[in-house]
């Protein structure tokens, strides 16, 4: 029988992956891992494909206990990481023997944390992706009690002198500052916000308690939308930042509906989107124009810096005759 | 490039494609079919398309590539598909019961009073005529059809609800919708269904493509239960009996 994860503590934990993709023409969102960057790294610490099912958890306190030898990977927002009461790090890769319990207590400065286990274990799919939808009513919240079935049995991690690995990974860590600097690029209709467009960068937003992974809600001083008449609906991007109305901008984020009506003032960026998943309510957000090269490349350099990884990993897997599920 | 549309940059992932000076069908009949030639030419990075009424929305990661490579391949698939694309499936016909007003349609009255006719005429208007779904949209791949002949537009709700009923039949703007699941949503409701709109274990999980048709059909509260257990793909090319 399969090794599996039994969930202790569930807080708020659901199964994710990137996203379900090239089902926008059917109306269904991406959705997937709101920090999609740490989520990816997760995955890569533990040689797996980056598309492999982990836990996102959001905000509360989660515990969980393996029935074999794993090794597992925490990324994400900064939190208490400990195996059988030891500290661990985040960012690198931690193994964890049969029956210890993971605890991932004091989630701070960001929102969520992302915990990948080698060889990923069992989730459901809809539409080529496990990732939650909340529409659809696809992928609920784990319990406690809840269990997971591990894909792949990870034999005990054995190192060639003191039979403790120990990782320098050196993964590449996002900031988690208290006031964040998000980066956008012009939308393709920003001159319906005459001057006022401007405002977006004039002075900080707040995030309010109505955000989640469909959008986020922010409250400043909010750009006016200068043109009026009806815009008949269209495919709209994720981090589009739109204007509906009232005194609330609206950042769309990966679990937006694929169409709107709204003009898009401006659009967050790849690597803008991943910070904005950490972003918590009540924290305050700057936003940076960019440039489509600026943005480009700053995205460019992430992946690079993840590919970088990946090949250290590999390293690291073969000098401690781990085997790297993704290879099996 | 094809003088029928513009190409706008839509953030560092995405351009949107949209149909100038052309009527509404052949504007979505060219979006439509470009995305189709996009979907076809498989291009490294590309992974979501969503032709509309008129515009197309392309999503690629930038890491693949870059915005100049997919603008070149769009205008390149658009001089090669020519102004005026044809239909490449046959639109299929899907009769619709709806329950009209009251706590169906809470929004009847008002919709009436803003067009200046009574809610028998907008319940005739509605359900007077075939009406084209032209893409699937929010929420959850719902059908979104152009709008019924109404003298004016439709404004949207100044105070959007946070919960609509599935099967609720909505209208705004120039457009109408079935709203398939549970959702929050900004467009005045007419009435609702009792069929349901999707199917989770099909794939895709709607039934009804860009291009087919919608007959809504008034029927009674009564009748809810009648059709309650079918889908809407059972009502394909159906007739439903006036109630």
């Amino acid at each position: 029988m399969a090794d599996t994860l039994t969930i202790r503590t569930a807080g708020i934990v659901t199964v994710q992956d990137l996203g379900r993709v090239g089902r926008s023409r059917y109306g269904l969102p991406a959705n997937g891992a709101a920090d999609q960057h740490s989520a990816r790294v997760a995955n890569v610490l533990c040689g797996n494909d980056d598309r492999a099912p982990l836990l996102e958890i959001t905000a509360l306190d989660f515990a969980c206990v393996p029935s074999g030898d794993i090794l597992i990977a925490v990324t994400g927002a900064p939190a208490d990481v400990t195996v059988e009461g030891v500290v661990r790090p985040q960012w690198e890769p931690v193994p964890v023997r049969a029956g210890e319990t993971i605890r991932i207590t004091g989630i701070h400065r960001g929102l969520r944390v992302y915990l990948a286990v080698l060889g990923s274990f069992e989730a459901e799919y809809l539409q080529g992706s496990c990732a939650p939808d909340t529409i659809l009513g696809f992928g609920p919240p784990l319990r406690a009690g809840d269990t997971l079935a591990l894909r792949t049995a990870c034999p005990p991690i054995d190192h060639p002198f003191s039979r403790i690995p120990l990782f320098r990974l050196k993964a590449p860590v996002p900031p988690f500052p208290t006031s964040w600097t998000i980066d956008v690029t012009d939308g393709p209709d920003r001159a319906e916000f005459g001057d006022t467009g401007q405002r977006l960068f004039d002075a900080p937003f707040t995030v309010t308690p109505r955000s989640n992974h469909i959008g986020l809600r922010l409250q400043g001083t909010v750009p006016r939308r200068v043109t009026r008449g009806e815009v008949l609906s269209r495919g709209v991007p994720i981090g589009a930042v739109e204007v509906p109305a009232g005194d609330e901008l609206l950042v769309l984020h990966r679990g937006r509906g694929v169409t709107a009506g709204y003009p898009v003032l401006a659009v967050v960026t790849a690597t803008g989107l991943s910070a904005l998943g950490q972003v918590r309510p009540g924290q305050t957000i700057h936003f940076r124009h960019r440039t489509l090269p600026q943005a480009i490349t700053a995205h460019r350099a992430q992946r690079q810096a993840i590919d970088a990884l990946r090949t250290r990993v590999r390293t690291a897997f073969e000098a401690l005759r781990i085997r790297a599920p993704a290879e099996a | 490039m094809s003088s029928d549309f513009t190409i706008a940059d839509c953030g560092d992932s995405a351009l949107v494609a949209k149909a100038v000076g052309l009527d509404a069908e052949p504007a979505w009949r060219l979006v439509h079919a470009l995305a189709d030639a996009l979907n076809a030419v498989r291009l490294t990075g590309v992974h979501d398309v969503v032709p509309t009424y008129d515009a197309l929305l392309v999503e690629f990661d930038c890491a693949a590539t870059d915005h100049d490579t997919v603008r070149r391949v769009l205008a390149h698939e658009a001089a090669r598909l020519g102004p005026h694309p044809a239909p490449t499936t046959p639109p299929r016909r899907f009769v619709v019961p709806v329950v009209y007003g009251g706590e169906y349609g809470p929004d009847l009255p008002e919709v009436a009073a803003q067009l200046g006719v009574t809610e028998g005429e907008i319940i005739a208007l509605h359900s007077g005529s075939d009406l084209t779904v032209r893409c699937l949209g929010a929420p959850a791949g719902a059908p979104m059809t152009d709008g019924p002949p109404f003298p004016k537009p439709v404004p949207r709700l100044a105070s959007p609800r946070t919960k609509v009923a599935p099967g609720s039949v909505a209208v705004a703007g120039r457009q109408a919708v079935i709203c398939p699941m549970p959702s929050p949503g900004g467009w005045p409701l007419l009435g609702r269904t009792p069929v349901r709109v999707l199917d989770l274990h099909s794939d895709p999980i709607t039934a009804y493509r860009p291009g087919d048709t919608f007959r809504f059909v008034p029927i009674e509260p009564q009748q809810w239960d009648e059709y309650a257990d079918l889908a809407l793909g059972d009502l394909a090319n159906s007739v439903v009996g006036h109630g």
